[in-house]
């Protein structure tokens, strides 16, 4: 308080002062010292000259003050932000035209004369509103710019602050995303040869993942996460999914973690990776087929624990509800309350065995400073609807390999191996009320390999291989349980890190079992997106 | 007994914290090479990125969690500069000392009016940051800030070794003020000189140093270089007669070295990290090493 008032002191005169300086025309500025009434005569200005100089030494001696008074804030409190040589300030190069050590040496945070930055170093209160004549200077970087930096939290922002999108200054962060795909394939049935509900499901054009994506700082205990995608069915309707939408703790001890509400699974490396982020145009067979086509989702509760070793070793266990068609190899009524053929139960929960558990256990090591791998392993444990007891288990292990040059340009060149593998055995019973005439338990597993070249700043060529083995069977003409394999290929071109245009080519075959016949698949798409919004951080 | 336990766990903690070095986390070297003047050997300090590489861009490796699990300091930009990479990492470190607010948590940008603040932020105009220029530690007057608040987190967290993190940056100050003379002096000749970038890095340095790099490669931060754009730069190169191009270790030399030979001038190498240049094992070797250079080249 004793600051600003010796600083308004220090300015009032210093602009009484200047005023005065430069008026011997008397109607200008209103100053108590000026008589405006009669012309200046000769001993006037004597008069004033003597004046201003008393003034100005006014000023001098009163700044002195203000700079010791500096000095004792400083000794005192050294922790003051205020005090800080926080300002980019006129090039020494002005020093060294002049003497240039003793005032270093007697100020020695300030290797320079410049009174801008000794004022407004010493008083941000003027700083604010620099006062014509105050800033001595024209360094717009000193006089012009916002008084202090705002954290990336916004943390201190009243509450009446409206969202500013891209600024550090919100409580949300919002992004829109646009993915779009124009498809061409063989098969007139393009929606049973792309397995996953965002990967293109006709010919032409596709608009099958429109998203909006928040996330926050609930408050200091947690975060605050949902993704809502819009899509258009293939008759132009528009159909709304709550992707994900949970919170997770921030700071429990013994890095521990609690997550609730609707999430992706924590099972492999794919299935939590929204589709706006994957690598190819469509899902993996794999994942398509074993753990559904939105992936395994559902509403339900994860608590994580990073082993306290010295690489990266992360426990994740998670249970959801695994009910309906994001708990697909689960308690999935199915299409028309038929799966595998049979007329499934839809029934409530009738015990921990009717949930599914999804436990997961990574771990992650950097070979070199260049190269990391990451390896994990999975599990997705639950009961059916194919029959009273009837039970489904998943097993999944991945392995992600990257190298990523030490000189790399916005993330570029890289290598990039990605490959899972899954086992499901599924107990498929005997239907609603005994309906079908046979059980069976299906052995399947699934594996897709793929690799990422980012050759150039922006470009990335991808090649992948899927292949999926359903088990045959007598009984059970499902499509889905067709043992198919394919080749991908594509070119994807990132103009930024917020657009991408992909040209993609897939080569499917589909192989002969008791029921179905043999195809060949050709199909190309054309995707592109759009990303509006925050910048969405990558996960690794 | 437990009034045993316990005392054995005070002491065994007391012992523990008395003898521990910090734990010192940044995200970038040049915070890194900062909290090494200040906490000497009292600090272990872990650098995450590379010196080399971009720092918009850089993989929030697993391996990185585990760092800041581990750590009783964070330092980061505070300035979105790492906004592509750092909050995944702090959402899975889990580690209630570096959050935001805690001693344990230095933002480097506290406090530092950022230059080039954009008044509309629209990512039309390429990869801009809301919050103005992240570059900021080449200019030695905003780094010696920057080092006052890391002995200042230090100090607060290790108060035994307070004086010594107090007399390190009185050093590092001192060092400081007596290098800006020479470097100063050795920039004084080429005052208002126009130089070209590769990327918008480095206004701070111009700024203090007194020398115009206000023509970029880039058309747009973050945005490739492109033939046409290549050709205003030219132009312009050779109406204003510059005579260097500073271009960083992840910058792609060859366009440099394109437009070096179409207007005459000389391929400066540069860069924003200790190590990121041969020999700047410090922040004053480094800046060192970027005075030389410049002069060199714009002789």
């Amino acid at each position: 308080m004793k600051k600003i008032i010796l600083i308004t002191l220090s300015v009032f005169p210093l602009t009484v002062a200047s005023a005065q300086d430069a008026t011997p025309s008397p109607n200008s500025s209103p100053t108590p010292a000026v008589s405006k009434s009669t012309p200046a005569a000769a001993s006037d200005v004597e008069a004033l000259r003597q004046q201003v100089q008393s003034l100005t030494e006014t000023v001098k001696a009163l700044q002195q003050q203000v700079k010791d008074q500096q000095a004792v804030l400083e000794k005192a409190n050294l922790v003051g932000e205020t005090g800080l040589p926080a300002n980019p300030e006129p090039s020494p190069i002005a020093g060294t035209e002049s003497s240039p050590t003793p005032e270093a040496s007697a100020q020695p945070r300030f290797p320079t004369e410049d009174t801008s930055v000794v004022t407004s170093a010493t008083a941000p209160a003027v700083s604010g509103t620099p006062a014509p004549g105050g800033f001595p200077t024209a360094d717009t970087s000193v006089v012009t710019s916002a008084p202090e930096t705002i954290s990336s939290t916004g943390a201190g922002a009243p509450l009446t602050q409206p969202i500013t999108i891209g600024g550090g200054r919100n409580y949300m962060n919002i992004s829109f995303d646009g993915l779009f795909a124009l498809a061409y394939s063989s098969a007139r049935d393009l929606d049973n040869i792309e397995v996953g509900d965002h990967d293109p499901q006709q010919r032409g054009f596709n608009a099958r993942n429109i998203e909006l994506a928040l996330d926050g700082a609930v408050d200091p205990y947690f975060e605050g996460f949902a993704n809502i995608v819009f899509k258009l069915d293939n008759d132009n309707e528009t159909e709304v999914e709550v992707e994900e939408a949970f919170m997770q703790t921030t700071n429990l001890p013994f890095n521990l973690q609690l997550k609730g509400g609707q999430f992706f699974a924590a099972f492999g490396r794919l299935n939590p990776v929204h589709p706006h982020a994957w690598d190819f145009v469509d899902d993996p067979l794999v994942n398509g087929l074993f753990l559904g086509p939105d992936g395994l989702r559902g509403v339900g509760a994860q608590t994580s624990w990073t082993l306290p070793l010295p690489w990266y070793s992360q426990l994740i266990f998670a249970s959801q509800n695994g009910r309906g068609s994001t708990g697909f190899s689960f308690r999935n009524p199915g299409d028309d309350g038929m799966f595998f053929d049979r007329i499934t139960t839809d029934r409530e929960a009738r015990g921990l065995q009717d949930f599914v558990w999804i436990p997961r256990w990574e771990n992650s090591v950097d070979l070199s400073p260049t190269q990391v791998v990451l390896a994990g392993v999975s599990g997705a444990f639950g009961s059916n609807e194919t029959g009273a007891n009837s039970r489904t288990q998943i097993y999944g292990a991945d392995l992600l390999y990257k190298w990523k040059s030490s000189h790399a340009e916005g993330g570029f060149p890289f290598v990039k191996w990605q490959t899972e593998f899954m086992y499901r055995r599924f107990q498929a019973g005997h239907g609603a009320n005994d309906s079908f005439p046979v059980a069976e338990t299906f052995h399947d597993w699934g594996l897709y390999s793929q690799v990422l070249w980012g050759f150039k700043k922006g470009w990335v060529a991808g090649i992948r291989g899927d292949y999926v083995d359903m088990q045959d069977s007598k009984f059970t003409d499902d499509l889905d349980r067709q043992s198919r394999w394919r080749l991908s290929a594509n070119l994807t071109w990132y103009p930024t890190e917020f657009s991408k245009i992909r040209l993609q080519y897939n080569q499917d075959f589909l192989e002969e079992n008791f029921f179905l016949s043999a195809r060949q698949v050709e199909s190309i798409f054309l995707q592109w997106e759009f990303i509006l919004g925050s910048h969405g951080a990558h996960k690794f | 007994m437990k009034r045993i336990l316990l005392l054995l766990a005070a002491t065994l903690t007391c012992s523990f914290s008395a003898h521990a070095k910090l734990n010192v986390v940044s995200t970038l070297p040049d915070f890194g090479w900062l909290a090494r003047e200040i906490g000497g050997d009292k600090v272990n300090v872990t650098i995450l990125a590379k010196p080399t590489e971009d720092p918009h861009f850089v993989d929030a490796r697993p391996s990185f969690v585990v760092s800041m699990r581990n750590a009783d300091v964070l330092i980061d930009g505070g300035a979105e500069l790492e906004l592509g990479w750092l909050p995944p990492l702090l959402q899975n470190a889990r580690n209630p000392k570096i959050e935001i607010g805690k001693p344990g948590r230095v933002q480097a940008s506290q406090g530092i009016r950022l230059m080039n603040v954009p008044a509309n932020v629209t990512r039309a105009a390429g990869d801009v940051h809301a919050l103005g220029n992240p570059h900021f530690t080449v200019d030695p007057i905003i780094a010696k800030a920057v080092a006052q608040h890391i002995a200042q987190s230090f100090s607060a967290l290790d108060p035994a070794n307070a004086a010594f993190y107090e007399a390190n940056y009185k050093k590092f100050e001192a060092t400081i003020n007596a290098k800006l003379q020479e470097w100063g002096a050795a920039m004084l000749p080429f005052k208002g000189q126009h130089v070209v970038a590769y990327h918008d890095s480095w206004p701070y340095f111009a700024h203090r140093f007194g020398v115009n790099i206000d023509i970029f490669l880039e058309p747009k931060p973050g945005i490739p270089p492109s033939p046409s754009h290549l050709t205003e730069v030219i132009a312009q190169m050779k109406a204003q007669k510059v005579k260097a191009i500073i271009v960083e270790p992840f910058h792609d030399r060859r366009i440099a070295e394109k437009v070096a030979s179409a207007t005459g001038a000389k391929v400066v190498e540069f860069s924003q990290f200790p190590g990121g240049l041969p020999g700047t094992d410090s922040y004053v070797k480094l800046i060192d090493t970027l005075i030389s250079r410049l002069a060199a080249g714009l002789k």
